[in-house]
C-alpha cells in the first residue's frame, strides 16, 4: 500500500512539474512568431513619401493643413487596410549640455491607441543642409521659349555611332525639358515640315525657339523639300544644300537657335522615304551629302548655304571644306565659363574632348556672327594659319539685335550629348532656385509608428 | 507477503504508465517550442531575403546573373530596376507559345490588349533564383509586386471624349491626387494607322474626396476612323500610380508584341491568327508605332520609337515571317501599336520596363501545402511608380507547426 501511495506522490510531483513547466513555457501567438517587419515597412513607407521631397516639405510646414491632409491621404492609401499608424514630427534642438532635445510638433494618426507596434524614424533636414532647386524656365524678353527636339522616325543618323536619334532625343529631353515651359519632340519629317511652314505642332510658340538636331551630321529633310521644290533642291548643282539655305533663312526669320550636336554641321540631309534609294557613299541609305546628290562628292555646301541663309546673303554653291582640325592632336578644352557652370547644372562631361570639325573664327566676319558662348577654348588649326572654335554659340547680328543662332559642336564622333545640354545652358544660363524651408530648427525627426488591427 | 507483492506490482505498472504519459506531454511542449523557434527563424530569414533581393544590384539585361537582385544601382535603396524585373518568370498567367519563333513566353498580360510576353529562354526562373540566393533545398518563396495605386479608366462620353478615372490606393482611395492624362489619337483611314497630334492632348486634373475625377478632351471626337489610347499618371506626396485605357478593338485579328531577349532591344510583332500555331490563311494588318515616356516632373510625352521601321505590316500564315522593331534604348516607357485592315483595328500597348503600365507580377513557387509561411512587406518604387513587394517564405525541410 505504501508503494502505491509513493507512486501516486511521484505522479502528483510529475503533474506539478508539467503544470509548472507549461506555465513558464508561454508559447507566443503565431503573429508574434512570424510578424510582418513593421519597422522596415515603416521605413520604406517614409522613404517613398519623401521620394519627391513632399515629406520634407510637410515636416517643415506643420501649419499647412493642405500639405498635412495630402500626407495623411498618401499614407493611408499606401498602407494595407488593416494597418494603423501614427506619424509624429519632432523638432530637434540641442540642450545646453549638447544633448538632443526632441519636442513634438505635429502628429497624425488613424487610431486612438497603438499599444503594440513598431516604429521607424526619418530625419528630415531643412534648407540649412538640404538644397532642392527648381530650374528657371528659359525665356527671351520674358516670354518662355520652346525647345524642339528632332526625333524624326523617318530619318537616319550619321556620326552618332552607337546611338539612335531617338535615344539621343530622349536624353536631351530628360536633361533639358525642366528648363523649358514647352518641349516638343518632332516625331517625323511631316511635323518638321509643319514647323518650317510656321505652324505650331501643339499650339506652342515658334518664335525664339531652340531646335536640337539629334541626327548628328545629317539634317532631317521633309519630302516636301524634294528635288521638285526650289526651296529644297538646287537643280543647277543637283544639290539639297538649298534646303539648308532655307533652314538658315527660317532660323533668322524666327530667331531660332539651331543646334548641331556633333561633327560637320549640315553635311548630309536625311529622309528614309523619298531618299530611300540614295546612299551617302558609306552604304547608308536614306542619307545624301548636301553636295551633288548623284556623285556624293562632298557635303560642304550645306553649312555655307545655312550661313548664307542666316545672313540673308544670296545662295552660293561652295564645295570648299570649311571645318578644320585644331592643333595639338585635336584635343580641345572646355572654357573656364563652361567648366564653372558644370557644377551649377550638374553636368560633368570630360573637360577635354576630340575635335576634328571645328569652325574657323573667320565665319563671324563673313556672316556677321557674334559668339555669345565659348563652350570650348579657341584654338589654332593644323597648320596654325587660322583660329578655330571647336564648340560655340553664334548669334547673327542684325544691327545691334540678334536674329537667329547656331550652336555648333565640332566634336569627333561619338557625341557626348551632355555637351549639347551644357552649351544651351551656358548660353541662356537659367537660374536654379533653391526652395527654402521656414522652420526655425534645422532638423526634424519624423517617426512613423505602425501596428496591425487586432494586435500583432 | 502476497499483498506486498501485489502492491509493488500495481505501483510499478502505474508508475510506468504515468512516466509514459508525462514523457508524451513534455515532448509535445518541447516540440511546440522547437517548431515555433524554427518558424521564428523562417520569419527572420524572410525579412533578410526580401532585403537581399531589393538591395542587391539588379539582374543584368543579358546572361545569367551572379546574384539575385532587383535594385536600380543608379538610384537610392528600395528603388528597383524596371528591366531586371522583366526577366523574372511570372506565374500570374499561363505561358504562350508562338510557333513562328519556336519559343514559349512568360505571360504578364494584364488585359486582352496590353501585353508583356518574355521568352522563357532568357528568363530567370525560380530554380535559378533559389540557387543564386543560396536557399535551394532550404526555403521556398513567392515574390509578388503589386502596384500601390491603381487607376481605373472608363469612357463616359465620345462627343467629345470624356473619361472617368478612379484612383485607388492599397488601403484607401487616393483623394485630391494630381492626375496627368495623355491622349494618343489614332487615325485609321490611312494606308497605315497614323498617330495624330492635336492641341490640348494632355490634360491635368485632381481627384475628389473619394479618388474620382473625370477628364474631357474637348476637341477630340472618336469615331470608327479615329480611335485612341489614354495613359494617366496619378501622384500625391511621392505615391505614384499609372493607368491606361483603349477602346475595345474591332474584329478578331490583332497584333501581339513578343519581347525578344532584353539585350537585343527588339520586339517581335505577331499576327494574332498565328498565336500559338501558324494560321493556314494569309491575313495582313498594317501597323504604326509610337513611344510614351514620363519625365521626372510627371509629364507624359509622346515620342517616336526611333526604329527604322516604326510602321509596316504583319501577315499571318506560313511563309510570312513576323516583323521585328527596335526599341533603340533602355529608356523605360510604353510601346503603343495601332493596327488596321479589313475591319480589324485597334490599339495595343506594351510596357518597355516593367512598371510602365503598372502591371503586377508573381514570381516563385506556390505557398500552398507548405505549413508555416512567413510573409514580409516593403514599399518600393520602380521607375517612379509605387509598388508593394511581398515575400512569402516557407521551409522546405518538412517541419511544420504542431498542435
Amino acid at each position: 500500500m505504501m508503494r502505491t501511495v509513493e507512486v501516486l506522490l511521484v505522479i502528483i510531483l510529475l503533474g506539478a512539474a508539467y503544470v509548472a513547466t507549461s506555465s513558464f513555457i508561454a508559447l507566443p501567438s503565431p503573429s508574434t512568431v512570424s510578424p510582418v517587419d513593421l519597422n522596415q515597412l515603416a521605413y520604406t513607407t517614409l522613404q517613398e513619401l519623401d521620394s519627391r521631397y513632399d515629406l520634407s516639405s510637410a515636416a517643415f510646414q506643420t501649419n499647412n493643413l493642405t500639405a498635412w491632409g495630402d500626407l495623411q491621404i498618401a499614407l493611408a492609401a499606401s498602407l494595407p487596410a488593416n494597418m494603423v499608424y501614427n506619424l509624429t514630427v519632432y523638432n530637434v534642438n540641442t540642450a545646453s549640455n549638447g544633448a538632443p532635445l526632441y519636442s513634438s510638433v505635429a502628429s497624425i494618426s488613424n487610431a486612438a491607441n497603438l499599444a503594440s507596434t513598431d516604429a521607424s524614424s526619418y530625419l528630415e533636414a531643412s534648407s540649412n543642409v538640404t538644397y532642392i532647386s527648381t530650374p528657371q524656365q528659359i525665356s527671351t524678353n520674358g516670354v518662355p521659349i520652346t525647345l524642339y527636339i528632332l526625333d524624326c522616325s523617318d530619318t537616319a543618323g550619321w556620326w552618332i555611332t552607337g546611338y539612335t536619334p531617338s535615344s539621343l532625343a530622349q536624353t536631351v529631353y530628360s536633361l533639358l525639358s525642366p528648363y523649358f515651359k514647352t518641349t516638343v519632340m518632332v516625331q517625323n519629317t511631316n511635323q518638321l515640315n509643319q514647323l518650317l511652314n510656321g505652324k505650331p505642332i501643339e499650339g506652342e510658340s515658334l518664335k525664339n525657339a531652340i531646335i536640337v538636331n539629334t541626327n548628328g551630321e545629317a539634317v532631317p529633310i521633309p519630302s516636301q523639300f524634294n528635288s521638285t521644290n526650289p526651296l529644297g533642291f538646287n537643280s543647277t548643282y543637283n544639290s539639297y544644300s538649298k534646303y539648308d539655305y532655307t533652314l538658315g533663312k527660317l532660323t533668322q526669320f524666327y530667331n531660332w537657335t539651331w543646334v548641331s550636336i556633333v561633327g560637320y554641321p549640315f553635311y548630309y540631309v536625311t529622309n528614309t522615304g523619298f531618299l530611300n534609294n540614295v546612299q551617302n557613299g558609306f552604304g547608308i541609305y536614306g542619307i545624301s551629302k548636301s553636295g551633288n546628290v548623284a556623285t556624293q562628292d562632298t557635303g560642304a555646301p550645306g553649312l555655307y548655304a545655312f550661313l548664307e541663309g542666316l545672313d540673308n546673303q544670296p545662295y552660293v554653291y561652295n564645295t570648299n571644306s570649311i571645318a578644320g582640325t585644331p592643333q595639338t592632336g585635336s584635343t580641345v578644352y572646355l572654357s573656364n565659363q563652361a567648366q564653372s557652370l558644370c557644377n551649377y547644372y550638374g553636368l560633368y562631361p570630360s573637360y577635354y574632348q576630340t575635335s576634328t570639325r571645328a569652325l574657323p573664327t573667320s565665319i563671324t566676319g563673313t556672316y556677321h556672327l557674334a559668339v555669345t558662348t565659348y563652350l570650348f577654348n579657341t584654338t589654332f588649326g593644323q597648320p596654325p594659319q587660322s583660329t578655330y572654335n571647336p564648340g560655340a554659340v553664334y548669334r547673327h547680328l542684325s544691327g545691334t539685335n540678334y536674329e537667329g543662332g547656331f550652336l555648333a559642336l565640332g566634336m569627333t564622333r561619338i557625341p557626348d550629348i551632355r555637351l549639347t545640354a551644357l552649351g544651351i545652358l551656358c548660353d541662356y544660363q537659367p537660374a536654379r532656385y533653391g526652395s527654402l524651408y521656414t522652420a526655425a530648427g534645422s532638423n526634424r525627426l519624423v517617426v512613423l509608428q505602425l501596428g496591425t488591427v487586432g494586435g500583432r | 507477503m502476497s499483498g506486498v507483492s501485489i502492491d509493488h506490482l500495481i505501483s510499478i505498472v502505474v508508475l510506468f504508465f504515468a512516466v509514459l504519459l508525462f514523457i508524451g506531454l513534455f515532448n509535445q511542449t518541447l516540440s511546440s517550442a522547437v517548431n515555433y523557434q524554427r518558424n521564428t527563424s523562417t520569419a527572420k530569414a524572410c525579412g533578410d531575403l526580401l532585403d537581399t533581393m531589393l538591395l542587391t544590384p539588379g539582374i543584368p539585361t543579358a546572361g545569367t546573373p551572379i546574384a539575385f537582385g532587383l535594385q536600380d544601382t543608379a538610384l537610392t535603396q528600395y528603388q528597383l530596376d524596371p528591366f531586371s524585373v522583366m526577366r523574372l518568370d511570372s506565374s500570374l498567367a499561363a505561358p504562350i507559345s508562338y510557333q513562328k519563333t519556336g519559343l514559349t513566353y512568360s505571360n504578364i498580360t494584364a488585359s486582352p490588349h496590353n501585353y508583356l510576353l518574355y521568352p522563357y529562354t532568357d528568363m530567370i526562373n525560380y530554380s535559378t533564383a533559389l540557387t543564386l540566393l543560396g536557399i535551394n533545398g532550404t526555403y521556398g518563396f513567392q515574390l509578388s509586386l503589386i502596384p500601390t495605386v491603381n487607376i481605373f479608366i472608363a469612357q463616359v462620353s465620345a462627343s467629345p471624349l470624356s473619361l472617368s478615372l478612379n484612383v485607388i490606393g492599397t488601403g484607401f482611395p487616393l483623394a485630391y491626387a494630381k492626375v496627368n492624362c495623355l491622349l494618343i489619337p489614332v487615325l485609321l483611314n490611312t494606308n497605315y494607322p497614323d498617330f495624330e497630334t492635336i492641341a490640348h492632348q494632355t490634360e491635368t486634373n485632381e481627384t475628389n474626396s473619394v479618388g474620382s475625377t473625370s477628364i474631357t478632351f474637348s476637341n477630340f471626337y472618336p469615331n470608327p476612323n479615329l480611335t485612341y489610347a489614354v495613359v494617366a499618371y496619378a501622384y500625391l506626396d511621392g505615391i505614384t500610380g499609372i493607368g491606361y485605357y483603349e477602346p475595345s478593338p474591332v474584329g478578331n485579328q490583332s497584333i501581339v508584341p513578343f519581347l525578344d531577349p532584353l539585350s537585343t532591344q527588339n520586339v517581335t510583332l505577331a499576327h494574332s491568327d498565328d498565336v500559338p500555331n501558324t494560321s493556314t490563311s494569309a491575313n495582313t494588318l498594317y501597323y504604326n508605332t509610337t513611344f510614351i515616356l514620363e519625365s521626372q516632373n510627371y509629364a507624359i510625352q509622346e515620342t517616336s520609337l526611333g526604329s527604322s521601321n516604326p510602321s509596316g505590316s504583319v501577315t499571318s500564315g506560313p511563309g510570312n515571317p513576323p516583323t521585328s522593331i527596335s526599341m533603340g534604348s533602355y529608356t523605360p516607357g510604353i510601346l503603343v501599336i495601332a493596327y488596321d485592315n479589313s475591319g480589324n483595328s485597334g490599339v495595343v500597348m506594351m510596357p518597355w520596363g516593367f512598371s510602365s503600365l503598372g502591371f503586377s507580377m508573381i514570381f516563385g513557387g506556390t505557398p500552398l501545402n507548405h505549413g508555416w509561411v512567413a510573409t514580409d512587406l516593403r514599399q518600393v518604387q520602380i521607375n517612379g511608380v509605387s509598388y508593394q513587394v511581398k515575400l512569402s517564405l516557407w521551409s522546405e525541410k518538412g517541419y511544420q507547426e504542431s498542435g
